[in-house]
């Protein structure tokens, strides 16, 4: 699987957000577990409360009726003191437990009947006493022996006991359910706590397989940038080796051009030779024997042969200017440039003035336009790309107005340019690319030239690392840019250690 | 014309017919009347020169062209000018190459002349003239053993 750093970020976030949604659940948890535990307590506390007050209604009851045995045992209305305290107690007490019972969600009507009991003993007790500070002693003793009082006294033990119990047992419950509660809260914290851990490992996995394809992408990116690398190694040496293929045919073929070629001049010449003897001949006949030379035969010997002769020989001489000028190229394409720092502008002025003499027959003349960099590069390559630039532009002047050349540098995309503009005949839009090829010219050939110097110039140009543009419009000018850098590129792809295998 | 330079016998180590016929013709034409001894290989160069028959004392200039088919024209020279008897003899060489490091190598090897063709018989014949004669002064004494 690929891991898109989207989709990494979706789930890392959805991991993320999950264990949140699982942490918020518990808090909420323990938060109603909090709020439970605190019920819980409240609960507890009134089921001690109600206890307590049963007890203490139970007790006073008792000393109630404590208070009334000693009285009727002793008369002694001392002893009345403590019945009287615990009646008026009691009443207190029965309003509170009603009022506890009520809020633990006990029952009113045992509460009732609870009241009812106790005043029901209380009333006994009362008449028990009356009749005693009546004066009916025996009276009151036989009411109290009969166990009225003690029957009730057991029914209010019993429904009191009753009470009791039935708060212990919502005790009990509560008790159970709280243990329930707190079992399922456990249970959710540490399933939760267990789907956080699953969580983070996810996230930590996801995070670790990311990482792994990320840095095998990065692994498998050095790799083909290294691939890369051997490959442009490769193609640049297939490419070295192609251009000294092409350098070494040149260098052969024109050898071996020449080689024939040589035998077509040197037998030319022997035509010419043997046709000088044919003429006097003829010339002698034509003297000596008119009938015997006819007008053809004057033709062939005085026009047809010379002129055929002519051409043959100006075309042979174009040819060997041709071929040495392809010999002059391979061999300007094995020598090797050798760096050094050239004053551009010393340079431009020293060519404008070998062509001063030029300049001055044209009516032309050759502005610099300072500054001008100084280049670490091949001195003589640059003389003779420079040379040519401003050699065309003198030649290929418009005669209907004065020549101005205007040289002048600048900086193009990390590259030195260096400007030749003229205003002279410019060259057509469709001949801009043809005028670098070899052996190809532009315009009215009116001029000398073998259709070499701008091929040569821009091969140099960039076995020096730059390049030659040109921008011109017909019939108003042409700028030739010539952009060099800083520095040669090393190394200088030049084969010179192999040129001693060339063929003579 | 000069009768001591008659003996120097011209060798022409030349594969194209055609130039070889030219050198001689323009020879003649220039006064130049030796012998013209051609060999059209330099295979067959080197069996004339170096080989068992060679002939031991008689004064030969050579013509050379570096661009043999069967080998290189420079080894030639080389040969020429290690060996004890022909490194006196004068080479001229003739080649289509005007290569600056090609005529340095030949001159370092010893060649009298470099010639580039075509060929301006005018200069060509004076330089044969020229070494044919030297050729013959310095042939006057008696070999050295």
């Amino acid at each position: 699987m690929t891991w898109t750093q989207a989709a990494f970020g979706r789930i890392t976030l959805g991991l993320t957000a999950l264990g949140f949604v699982i942490l918020l659940a518990i808090g909420v948890g323990l938060v109603w577990m909090v709020q439970e535990t605190r019920g819980y307590a409240s609960a507890v506390v009134a089921t001690q409360q109600i206890r307590v007050t049963t007890a203490e209604v139970f007790s006073s009851l008792q000393d109630a009726e404590t208070g009334q045995r000693g009285y009727l045992l002793t008369g002694d209305a001392a002893y009345l003191e403590p019945y009287r305290q615990a009646e008026a107690q009691l009443d207190s007490e029965l309003e509170r437990l009603a009022t506890q019972v009520a809020a633990d969600g006990g029952n009113i009507p045992v509460q009732e009947e609870l009241r009812w009991r106790i005043e029901a003993k209380l009333a006994e007790l009362r008449q028990t006493i009356e009749l005693a500070e009546s004066g009916d002693m025996p009276g009151a003793t036989a009411l109290m022996r009969d166990g009225r009082g003690k029957t009730l006294m057991d029914d209010v033990r019993q429904v009191l006991n009753g009470i009791e119990q039935r708060t212990a047992a919502r005790q009990e419950r509560r008790s159970a359910s709280m243990d329930r509660a707190g079992r399922i809260l456990l249970l959710v914290a540490a399933s939760g706590l267990v789907l956080i851990a699953l969580v983070s490992l996810g996230t930590l996995r996801v995070a670790m397989l990311y990482t792994r394809e990320l840095e095998s992408a990065q692994a498998a990116l050095r790799g083909s940038n290294a691939g890369l690398e051997q490959r442009v190694a490769a193609r640049t040496t297939s490419l070295m080796a192609a251009n000294e293929e092409i350098q070494r045919f040149a260098y052969i073929v024109s050898h071996d051009l020449r080689a024939p070629l040589v035998n077509v001049m040197g037998f030319t010449q022997e035509l010419e030779t043997a046709i000088e003897a044919v003429r006097g001949l003829v010339q002698r006949a034509g003297t000596e024997a008119p009938s015997l030379v006819t007008q053809e035969v004057r033709d062939a010997v005085e026009e047809d042969i010379p002129e055929a002769i002519g051409f043959i020989r100006s075309s042979t001489n174009r040819m060997d200017r041709l071929i040495g000028a392809i010999l002059a190229l391979s061999r300007e394409g094995r020598r090797r440039l050798a760096e050094e720092p050239v004053a551009v502008q010393g340079l431009l002025e020293g060519i404008a003035a070998s062509l001063q003499h030029q300049l001055d027959r044209a009516g032309a003349e050759i502005t610099l336009q300072p500054p001008f960099p100084t280049l670490r590069t091949d001195r003589l390559a640059l003389e003779q790309i420079l040379g040519n630039l401003l050699d065309n532009a003198t030649k290929y002047l418009d005669p209907a107005r004065p020549g101005r050349i205007l040289l002048r540098a600048r900086r193009e995309a990390g590259l030195n340019a260096i400007d030749v503009v003229d205003n002279g005949r410019g060259i057509a839009a469709r001949d801009h690319a043809r005028v670098f090829e070899l052996f190809r010219r532009s315009g009215p050939q009116d001029q000398p030239g073998e259709g070499i110097g701008l091929a040569h110039t821009r091969a140099l140009a960039r076995r020096m690392g730059g390049d030659i543009r040109l921008t011109s419009t017909l019939g108003v000018g042409s700028t030739f840019t010539l952009l060099l850098p800083d520095a040669l590129p090393a190394p200088d792809p030049a084969p010179a250690s192999q040129t001693e295998e060339l063929p003579a | 014309m000069n009768v001591s330079a008659q003996a120097v016998t011209i060798v022409m180590i030349e594969d194209d017919d055609g130039h070889a016929r030219l050198i001689e013709k323009n020879l003649k034409r220039a006064g130049v009347y030796n012998d013209v001894l051609h060999l059209n290989s330099g295979t067959a160069a080197v069996e004339h020169l170096f080989g068992p028959g060679r002939q031991g004392g008689a004064p030969v200039l050579v013509l050379l062209d570096l661009n043999l088919p069967d080998m290189s024209g420079i080894d030639i020279l080389a040969r020429l000018k290690a060996d004890p008897v022909l490194r006196l003899a004068p080479v001229i060489v003739l080649t289509t190459t005007d290569d600056d490091r090609e005529i340095r190598r030949c001159y370092e090897l010893g060649c009298s002349v470099y010639i580039t063709k075509p060929v301006n018989y005018e200069t060509f014949a004076q330089a044969v003239r020229q070494l044919g004669l030297f050729l013959a002064v310095i042939q006057v004494p008696p070999t050295a053993p």
